[in-house]
């Protein structure tokens, strides 16, 4: 994980490739969620 | 007065908006929309939130309009604001502005009858392109070359639940090179202009289908004609789409949320740093 890593930030498994989602609460806590693919609504 | 920016998930450009300002000694607050909730019901928002700008960087154009809307209504410079990042989100909305701007876009039809669309499409002429109209990336944007193709296209979106896919963005398929023509306008300055060209076996150019960049030169009647898009549109940091058609460009997107990985490989400038001075430049003073 990186040092600087800020919640909502995409990390991917050096070992499997899969890509998760960084979520860090108001207390620190880090967890990771698997990422989504692409959703509905997202773009540019 | 801090920079704020808000996002649902961060990605090489909020990345290097940070690092940016970081470099400016621009004091930032990075806003992960996921990990807060806002008040709404009260005057202001807490003296603790008080930011300068607010750049709105979400990813999912809901929230991102929602958080523009919060924002803009406390009074904080929000870059896009909610007038603007609606527009843009709604391909309908767009064209309308440029057209009532008399800026040059493909011919368009809109229709909320698959045998109305039918008919439409026939007035327009085959191939043709339907899209939708929210949506970026170049998703469920097809070409069809007649009826035929157009008919399973419609009846496909008819049969999904989403209503925004129940409404039929037509438009003609413009004879084009190999590319378009990305433009990111900052304010009132073009700060870089890329071709993306299209992937092999794919029509469609967006970087996002693997579109290629290059750095681009306009004229200077193009560059006038992107400026007075970005204006017709409202100002702020955009992504203006043009095709090179044999009349001309014509604009056919306008981007409220930009993603520039792609022509920052190719642009002389540093795009992230425009964008922060710019934030600098529009925060409450």
């Amino acid at each position: 994980m990186p040092r600087d890593v800020l919640s909502g930030e995409i990390v991917s498994c050096k070992d499997c490739g899969s890509e998760y989602e960084v979520m860090i609460d108001e207390n620190g806590t880090l967890e990771l969620k698997a990422a989504e693919e692409v959703g509905e609504d997202w773009g540019e | 007065m801090k920079i704020a920016i808000a996002y649902d998930m961060l990605r090489f450009e909020e990345k290097a908006l940070i690092n940016e300002a970081q470099k400016l000694s621009i004091p930032i607050e990075t806003l992960h929309v996921d990990s807060v909730w806002f008040t709404l019901d009260a005057a202001h928002l807490s003296p603790r939130e008080e930011y300068g700008t607010l750049l709105q960087r979400c990813v999912s154009h809901a929230r991102g309009l929602h958080v523009s809307a919060i924002f803009g209504e406390f009074g904080i410079p929000t870059i896009n604001s909610y007038e603007v990042a609606a527009i843009c989100d709604d391909k309908i909305l767009t064209t309308l502005r440029l057209a009532k701007h008399r800026i040059p876009t493909p011919k368009t039809r809109v229709a909320f009858d698959q045998e109305q669309a039918l008919k439409a499409l026939e007035e327009l002429g085959y191939p043709a392109v339907i899209k939708p109209i929210v949506g970026s990336w170049g998703r469920l944007v097809a070409k069809v070359r007649d009826r035929e193709e157009a008919s399973a296209i419609i009846e496909s979106r008819i049969s999904g639940s989403n209503p925004n896919d129940h409404i039929f963005y037509l438009q003609e398929y413009v004879k084009r090179p190999e590319r378009d023509i990305r433009a990111i306008v900052v304010g009132d300055e073009i700060v870089t202009t890329v071709y993306r060209y299209q992937p092999p076996n794919d029509w469609r150019t967006n970087v996002a289908r693997g579109g290629i960049s290059e750095e681009a030169r306009l004229t200077n009647t193009e560059t006038e004609l992107i400026l007075k898009a970005a204006d017709a549109i409202g100002g702020g940091i955009l992504g203006i789409d043009a095709m090179e058609s044999p009349t001309g460009l014509v604009i056919h997107e306008v981007n409220s949320t930009v993603e520039f990985r792609g022509a920052s490989t190719v642009s002389k400038n540093n795009i992230a740093k425009k964008m922060i001075e710019y934030a600098l430049r529009v925060a409450k003073k």
